[in-house]
């Protein structure tokens, strides 16, 4: 197989900028007539300024399907970004949140006027209070990181209600920059634990570590070296002795549907990224979702509002009446959207199918760890005897000390391979990391494809280096000069139009 | 003296975490060394210390006392750590627009900062000799 | 049988079992104690086919009313307006849609330069050089907007209208609790409900990070002094922060143009579905000022060139801003945003030009003063409640004894018509009152319906 992206491109640039397309009176759009008087808008305040590009309907259509050609997503090929769960993303799901009556209501409607939105979003968490073992959802975070922020924010209202003052968040050293981030976004001061030499926390150290200022200790199980914690168990009792919290980052839950459950590991906060486990489509960075579940003895802190039902009069409602609720963290009930797409792929897997994910998952990792295990170049730096889960870590500091190929160079030459490049320098334990994550979508096919490739450019390292470092030069544009981009960074069109000589 | 392709030059005194101390008078001028910069790959960004600012010798664990601002690659941030306790006298400002002058002349023009030290005998002695930083590096592979 | 969307075969999967030496699939899971092994099935609704699953959605959803059906007059955050259908068929393109974020700038040039694209719209709309490649929504902007002011600053106060979006107001107090910074409320005029610059005066000491006003006002009045406002701000050495509805800004002035450090806003507005209040668009946009940019939250896309120079190309800049790499100095923690809302802002304000954003504003702003007018008109009712220029929303009150804004919305909910949000648990003090909100989506026959159903409800003859 061959891949060539495609390329539009004209004299010294790829398609040219919407702006630089702009020609004067053009309109992509009909408004209805006016027929009611003007508005006089006091004149400090009125415009009388706007440069907006101007193009029709065909021009704009051209334009940004052009872009979207130039542009790689999960319906293109393989995309093994590790800790990133790129799955395939059902079309009905899509089809389903465009419906009007979906995505045409309003949140502060009547709720009488909304009764089938509540109950797609109480009977959503309802399956993720299941799925993640835990007493109650929340809907409402945007993203991940934004679940973690609540997250810590519900551990403060816990730990306050208890006249507890802890201000430390326990972080191991292989966790998601995220975690580190929240935390401290939260006010918390975060205290880095190591890890063994499994790969796993280091339970001594996080026994030296613990104490009464531990507020949290947030861990994502299976870990970022795509390994289980399996003592878990140890590590949860160890927080909880000084009363601590357990916080759950679902990043990896591909990895365990079915199999395990967070609330039963012991974990006392979970975030879901519906995004990645429950397949809703990234978008090229969002919108995601990042619902939180939480131990009974928390759910009085949640955000509101909270979705009830009054079975007697078989109706949900919105709960403000919640005292000691943390508050808001976004304005209104959560991404409803994607809700509605996690909500109907949750029901065409169905208990079966969900395990069947991990399954499938997992034994995809394996194999691709297994197949690439001894060759020349990948090295497993941890505990390589037993099962990965749904990831494996590679390091390639051998390519590095003997051929001087460093981790992203393999990255830009598989994008050579129509692969989508695997994440790498993380984590930051394992020197030259490469992270894959296969998911369950790939065929055994894909991943011989896949395979092949990795040994293919392992064989190039040793013998031309000099056509990895030029990589990828099957792609829309080369390899382009990031430093110049972030030394003087050029943001936007005004920016540009400004600089005295043009890229 | 080179240690593989990295430059040491003689005259300087250095430490673990690959800052280079050069003595003039009473004053000392810090900057990174050829390795750092080689280790970081392109700087697009020096968070210069305030000057006035007071710092502590660095010691492990490692606190924001102990900084002299940071440099920061594409996907690297690295925090300059200050080699002895002392306040901060003078910037290089010239980073601020040209912060490539830390990968074109690490031990030149892409000095960092001038500190006024306020014990050089307690701590002279835990800066590393040329000699004694090229064995430090060999270590490193 | 094969699944959908699992396409290794249980007999694949054997074998590739069997290539790794592996001899069941159990053993993958051996690491996990069995302590915690789930060894039942997970109780879920059934497994459904996809057709099952999209009539029970469909049916599910059936029990909503949408405001495509009925007369809505609400707003108050999220904005319905006509998306015209290339902008939703366009974001919906599956290299848009399934990509991941543009960390791989060769085979992302389309999403970058899209991102790019909208990060420029934003600047030229809101007056300022700089836009982030979005944040969740315009509260979780301003909470992350008061951040960044007390990181520039180093100061602690943050200056808030009382007129603030309560529901924003209850993010930002979130957001602002981490570093501890100090929230105060600002007064107003009662007449028409101004900010009280006395008040903002007295309050502006050396330790104020940042004055924030939002414009137009929750309650849909303009905030006239702004340049007082800014400059009082600047004075005293604090960062000036506005918050926007973008459509307003097809005929008000930008707030760069009046002194504004930092723009926050909705961006949903364009080119995004109300969809039940998510997803939505934070808008964040600043001066090209390197203190202030160095401080941003979240993605950042800029224009470079190709290594050889000769080729334009666009790339994430300034990641060491980021929680993935700065981890807890990061400016934020925010990794996932809402990029495609974003795309789809600029596909939709690209679609409008100038002068279309204009007029449509103006139409918005249009319907807004003509249902004020006939509805002030009305014995019982009182719209506005403040004398001030307004955009395209406003405050309705109730002032017929016996009657409830909530009444008054169930009796216009009979007639088919969703009134505005009651604001009288939030204000009390401006009794029995509702903002509303009027679009390209009214016409002066559906206003007028709006006025008559609600003659009818105050028992007022029209």
């Amino acid at each position: 197989m061959k891949f060539k992206q495609a390329s539009w491109a004209s004299d010294a640039c790829l398609e040219p900028l919407v702006f630089e397309l702009s020609r004067a009176n053009r309109t992509g759009y009909t408004l209805p007539q006016k027929k009611l008087p003007e508005v006089n808008i006091p004149e400090n305040l009125a415009r009388t300024k706007l440069e907006l590009p101007e193009l029709s309907e065909p021009e704009i259509v051209r334009h940004y399907t052009r872009l979207s050609q130039m542009n790689y997503g999960v319906d293109s090929g393989f995309y093994p970004l590790g800790s990133c769960t790129m799955k395939y993303n059902p079309k009905i799901c899509e089809e389903l949140a465009a419906l009007e009556t979906a995505s045409c209501i309003h949140p502060y409607q009547d709720e009488d006027t909304v009764q089938g939105a509540l109950e797609l979003m109480y009977k959503l968490e309802r399956c993720l209070t299941e799925i993640a073992g835990v007493a109650r959802v929340c809907l409402h975070p945007s993203a991940g990181a934004h679940g973690e922020f609540l997250g810590m924010l519900l551990t403060r209202a816990y730990h306050k209600s208890r006249g507890k003052e802890s201000k430390e968040v326990i972080v191991p050293d292989s966790a998601h920059g995220t975690n580190f981030a929240s935390a401290a976004m939260a006010g918390f001061d975060v205290i880095v634990v190591p890890s063994n030499s499994r790969g796993r926390v280091d339970i001594e150290a996080l026994r030296k570590a613990v104490s009464k200022k531990t507020a949290a200790l947030m861990l994502t199980n299976p870990n970022t070296l795509g390994l289980f914690e399996d003592e878990i168990l140890e590590i949860a009792e160890a927080v909880h002795k000084v009363g601590g919290l357990l916080y759950y980052d679902g990043a990896n839950l591909n990895g365990i549907l079915g199999k395990t459950r967070p609330g039963d590991m012991g974990f006392d906060i979970v975030h879901f990224n519906l995004h990645k486990t429950f397949s809703t489509p990234h978008g090229g960075g969002g919108p995601g979702s990042g619902p939180i579940g939480v131990s009974r003895k928390l759910e009085k802190f949640l955000p509101v509002p909270v979705i009830e039902y009054n079975k007697k009069r078989r109706r949900y409602y919105l709960d403000y009446n919640r005292p000691q609720s943390v508050g808001k963290i976004k304005a209104f009930y959560g991404n409803f959207g994607v809700l509605v797409k996690a909500y109907a792929y949750i029901l065409l897997m169905g208990a079966n199918g969900l395990q069947e994910i991990t399954e499938a998952a997992v034994l995809n990792a394996n194999y691709i760890t297994r197949k690439l295990q001894g060759v020349e170049g990948y090295e497993l730096k941890f505990d390589a005897s037993g099962p990965c889960k749904h990831e494996v870590v590679f390091s390639v500091e051998p390519m590095k000390k003997n051929y001087g190929v460093k981790a992203h160079f393999i990255a830009k030459r598989l994008l050579d391979f129509g692969v989508h490049a695997p994440t790498y320098y993380f984590p930051p334990i394992v020197p030259e990391a490469l992270m894959i994550e296969p998911t369950e979508t790939e065929t055994k096919e894909e991943l011989d494809r896949f395979i092949a490739a990795m040994k293919e450019i392992a064989e190039e390292a040793k013998s031309h280096p000099d056509k990895l470092l030029a990589a990828p030069t099957a792609t829309a544009i080369g390899r382009l000069d990031e430093a110049k981009a972030s030394r003087e960074p050029i943001l936007s069109w005004r920016m540009y139009r400004k600089l005295p000589s043009k890229i | 003296m080179k240690v593989g392709e990295h430059e040491i030059l003689e005259g300087l005194y250095y430490t673990r975490s690959h800052e280079w101390i050069k003595f003039e008078g009473n004053l000392a001028r810090v900057g990174v060394t050829d390795y750092a910069q080689k280790q970081l790959g392109d700087v697009v960004y020096v968070e210069l210390p305030e000057i006035g600012k007071s710092v502590k010798q660095t010691t492990e664990p490692k606190t924001k006392e102990m900084e002299l601002g940071a440099v920061e690659s594409i996907k690297a941030v690295s925090a300059v750590y200050s080699p002895l306790s002392g306040t901060v006298k003078e910037t290089n400002q010239v980073l601020q627009d040209r912060p490539e002058l830390i990968n074109t002349s690490p031990y030149s023009e892409g000095w960092i900062c001038v500190l006024e030290p306020s014990n050089i005998e307690g701590e002279r002695g835990s800066l590393l000799s040329p000699d004694a930083y090229a064995t430090f590096l060999k270590t490193l592979g | 049988m094969g699944h959908p969307y699992i396409p290794n075969t249980r007999e694949i999967r054997e074998q590739m079992l069997d290539e790794i030496g592996v001899a069941s699939i159990d053993e993958l899971f051996a690491d996990i104690p069995e302590k915690i092994r789930l060894r039942r099935e997970l109780k879920l609704p059934r497994q459904m086919s996809e057709l099952e699953v999209k009539r029970h959605v469909q049916a599910m959803q059936a029990k909503n009313k949408p405001f495509t059906k009925m007369l809505s007059f609400l707003g108050g955050g999220v904005w319905p307006h006509h998306i015209p259908p290339h902008v939703q068929s366009l974001v919906q393109r599956s290299e848009f849609l399934t990509s991941y974020t543009p960390y791989q700038a060769e085979v992302s040039q389309g999403m970058l330069q899209a991102l790019f694209e909208y990060q420029s719209v934003v600047c030229e709309l809101t007056g300022m050089d700089v836009a982030n490649a979005s944040m969740y929504d315009w509260a979780t902007a301003i909470g992350e907007a008061v951040l960044m002011c007390a990181r520039v600053t180093g100061r602690k106060k943050v200056l808030v209208p009382e007129l603030i979006s309560p529901e924003r107001f209850a993010v930002l107090q979130n957001y602002a609790s981490g570093p501890g910074l100090e929230l105060v409320k600002l007064g107003f005029d009662w007449s028409t409900g101004q900010l009280d610059m006395s008040q903002l005066r007295a309050e502006l000491g050396q330790d104020v990070a940042c004055v924030y006003i939002e414009n137009p006002s929750y309650l849909g009045f303009l905030e006239t002094h702004v340049e007082e406002i800014a400059d009082a701000a600047h004075h005293a050495g604090a960062l000036f922060t506005v918050g926007v509805n973008p459509i307003s800004l097809g005929m008000l002035k930008a707030p760069g143009d009046y002194g504004a450090d930092i723009v926050v806003g909705e961006g949903q507005p364009l080119g995004s579905p109300v969809s039940f209040g998510g997803p939505t668009l934070g808008i964040f946009a600043c001066r090209d000022d390197q203190k202030l940019v160095r401080q941003i939250p979240g993605r950042l896309i800029g224009m470079t060139a190709t290594l050889d120079g000769k080729t334009r190309g666009f790339t994430m800049v300034l990641q060491t801003r980021e929680q993935h790499i700065r981890r807890e100095r990061a400016t934020s923690n925010i990794c996932s945003n809402e990029a495609l809302c974003a795309v789809a802002a600029a596909i939709y304000t690209v679609s409008l030009g100038s002068r279309g954003l204009r007029e449509l504003a103006e139409i918005c702003a249009a319907n807004a003063s003509y249902a004020m007018k006939e509805l002030d008109a009305i014995d019982g009712l009182e719209a506005p409640i403040f004398a001030s220029p307004h955009f395209n929303e406003f405050t309705l009150r109730c002032t017929q004894p016996k009657l409830t804004i909530e009444k008054l919305n169930t009796k216009l909910l009979k007639r088919e018509i969703q009134g505005g949000k009651p604001i009288s648990r939030e204000f009390p003090e401006f009794g029995e009152t509702a903002v509303l909100c009027t679009t390209e989506l009214h016409t002066k026959e559906s206003i007028d319906q709006l006025v008559d159903a609600a003659a009818e409800a105050v028992g007022a003859r029209r």
